[in-house]
């Protein structure tokens, strides 16, 4: 729910980061917060659980400065991942405007990613909002695990499971590394302020 | 077969230095599995003694993780930052500051900081149009905390003071003795005088207290789609009014719906059962901008359910 100040010229908005749990949201901020610092508007806050798992969110001001005329603030998100949170993924979820999805390269957390994708989808659907139309991209992280021996699929079979029918932007990445992080954002910034553009007529 | 067991292992201890816990169990299992069918193994008991204390401690740090609190209290700050965070009426035009703080207070109880949202919630009993609202809240955040005499404390000194009117003392007491008797509570244990007097009250007087209707499903009993049944999901709720948004292309319905319409089979779809009941088309707009400009958000007043 991106708000936009018509006389400020100030615009706000929110992007969360969705993924199965220990998939790398937490890594994808943490790289942001460390990478962006002269873009950081504040603190990053995270609230955690046993084992560095996210309990309710993490969340990252960012200050982007002036678009087209207009000041543009974002308000970076992440939900807890595991199964158990559902209730917080969802409220955390209000008001999205973009999101990145994060899935875990690891052969091992296939099904993890899938079923991490179709709560997504029944989540928005609750707020009354389409997989298909949400300005969304997908990352494909730990694609460094290759070099460790670790197995984990081709882009191609990750591109099949969660990208045949949504067909988004999508991206390998590697979060430890930053490999693919800050493209990941900024197309999700990208589609998310076009999109608003076309709601709130904002550039304009 | 060594490099196979180094290999698994190698993975085993991956998938646990990235928290994957029941990956890494998995993993440490099949090599134990393998050692113990294996006799070419060179040193296999002081092999399986070290795999199996490694079993040991990640099933602690898996106890530990299933067995962490999901609703610990959290910091005044955090607190602060939920509250701020999650109220979106802030930004409407429409909206004052104490509909901020209502919703911030209710963001903390969603959050299970239910002490922080009772103190919140507290504060908004001063302010008259959020005062029944408020008290509810407060009940529901004491049941949930299972503190029953905090509750039952909390109504008593409510209803000795004159902070509320009998009005609202009795909508109050109205939804305690319901969600009294939803946790198996004696419901008997809010004062008797009030007891009585809630049979006076007109369970209509309530509209809050009726249930979230996720979606409906309306047969026509009418007109050329008689019979006809068309199922829709429910975008917003208040009260005893539910908003849906039908497409510009469901000319049925468009045609079908309009204001004063009575709806005689509806059936209301609830997160806990369906149920059958009636409804008035209220109002009937076409939205203006956004995603579903040209569709129409329509109103239905639930009448009976």
């Amino acid at each position: 729910m991106a708000v936009f100040n018509i006389k400020k010229r100030e615009i706000e908005c929110k992007i969360v980061y969705y993924g199965p749990g220990r998939c790398g949201k937490t890594t994808n901020l943490e790289y942001i917060f460390k990478s962006h610092k002269k873009q950081i508007d504040g603190e990053m806050v995270s609230i955690n659980t046993e084992g560095d798992r996210t309990l309710f969110f993490d969340f990252l001001p960012l200050e982007l400065g002036k678009i087209k005329g207009c000041d543009v603030r974002v308000q970076l998100f992440t939900v807890p991942g595991q199964v158990q949170y559902s209730s917080t993924r969802k409220l955390v979820l209000k008001g999205v405007d973009g999101i990145v999805f994060v899935a875990d390269s690891m052969e091992v957390r296939r099904e993890k990613n899938m079923l991490s994708l179709k709560d997504l989808q029944h989540n928005l659907k609750e707020y009354n909002m389409n997989i298909f139309k949400i300005p969304l991209v997908l990352q494909y992280n730990k694609r460094d695990l290759a070099e460790e021996g670790i197995p984990i699929m081709s882009i191609e079979k990750m591109e099949k499971d969660l990208n045949r029918q949504i067909k988004v932007p999508s991206f390998p990445g590697s979060a430890v590394k930053g490999d693919g992080i800050g493209k990941s954002l900024q197309s999700c910034l990208q589609l998310t302020l076009q999109y608003l553009n076309k709601q709130l007529n904002w550039t304009k | 077969m060594n490099n196979k067991i180094k290999s698994i292992l190698k993975q085993a201890e991956l998938y646990r230095s990235q928290g994957l816990l029941n990956e890494a169990r998995e993993k440490y299992q099949t090599i134990l599995d393998l050692i113990r069918k294996t006799d070419q193994i060179k040193n296999k008991d002081k092999l399986l003694e070290g795999l199996e204390k490694k079993m040991i401690l990640l099933e602690k740090d898996i106890e530990l993780v299933t067995s962490a609190p999901t609703t610990p209290e959290m910091s005044e700050h955090v607190n602060t930052l939920i509250k701020k965070l999650f109220s979106f009426t802030k930004d409407s035009e429409k909206s004052t500051e104490d509909d901020a703080a209502l919703e911030g207070a209710i963001a903390l109880a969603k959050f299970g900081q239910f002490d922080g949202a009772i103190v919140e919630f507290g504060k908004l009993l001063e302010i008259d149009r959020l005062r029944v609202t408020s008290a509810k809240n407060i009940l529901r955040c004491h049941l949930t905390l299972e503190s029953k005499d905090d509750a039952l404390n909390q109504f008593a000194e409510w209803e000795s003071s004159d902070l509320f009117s009998p009005e609202q003392l009795e909508k109050i007491r109205v939804l305690f003795n319901d969600m009294l008797e939803k946790k198996g509570m004696a419901a008997s244990q809010v004062n008797e005088q009030a007891e009585e007097a809630a049979a006076e009250i007109d369970e209509q007087d309530d509209e809050e207290e009726i249930l979230d209707i996720s979606a409906v499903a309306i047969t026509f009993d009418s007109g050329p789609h008689k019979g006809e049944q068309f199922e829709l999901d429910v975008s917003f709720q208040s009260g005893n009014i539910i908003s849906l948004i039908i497409s510009s292309n469901d000319e049925v319905l468009v045609e079908s719906l309009k204001v004063g319409v009575k709806l005689e089979e509806v059936h209301f779809y609830s997160p806990i059962a369906i149920f059958r009941g009636s409804g008035v088309v209220s109002a009937m707009t076409q939205i203006k901008s956004g995603p579903k400009k040209g569709d129409f958000s329509l109103d239905i007043k639930i009448e009976s359910i």
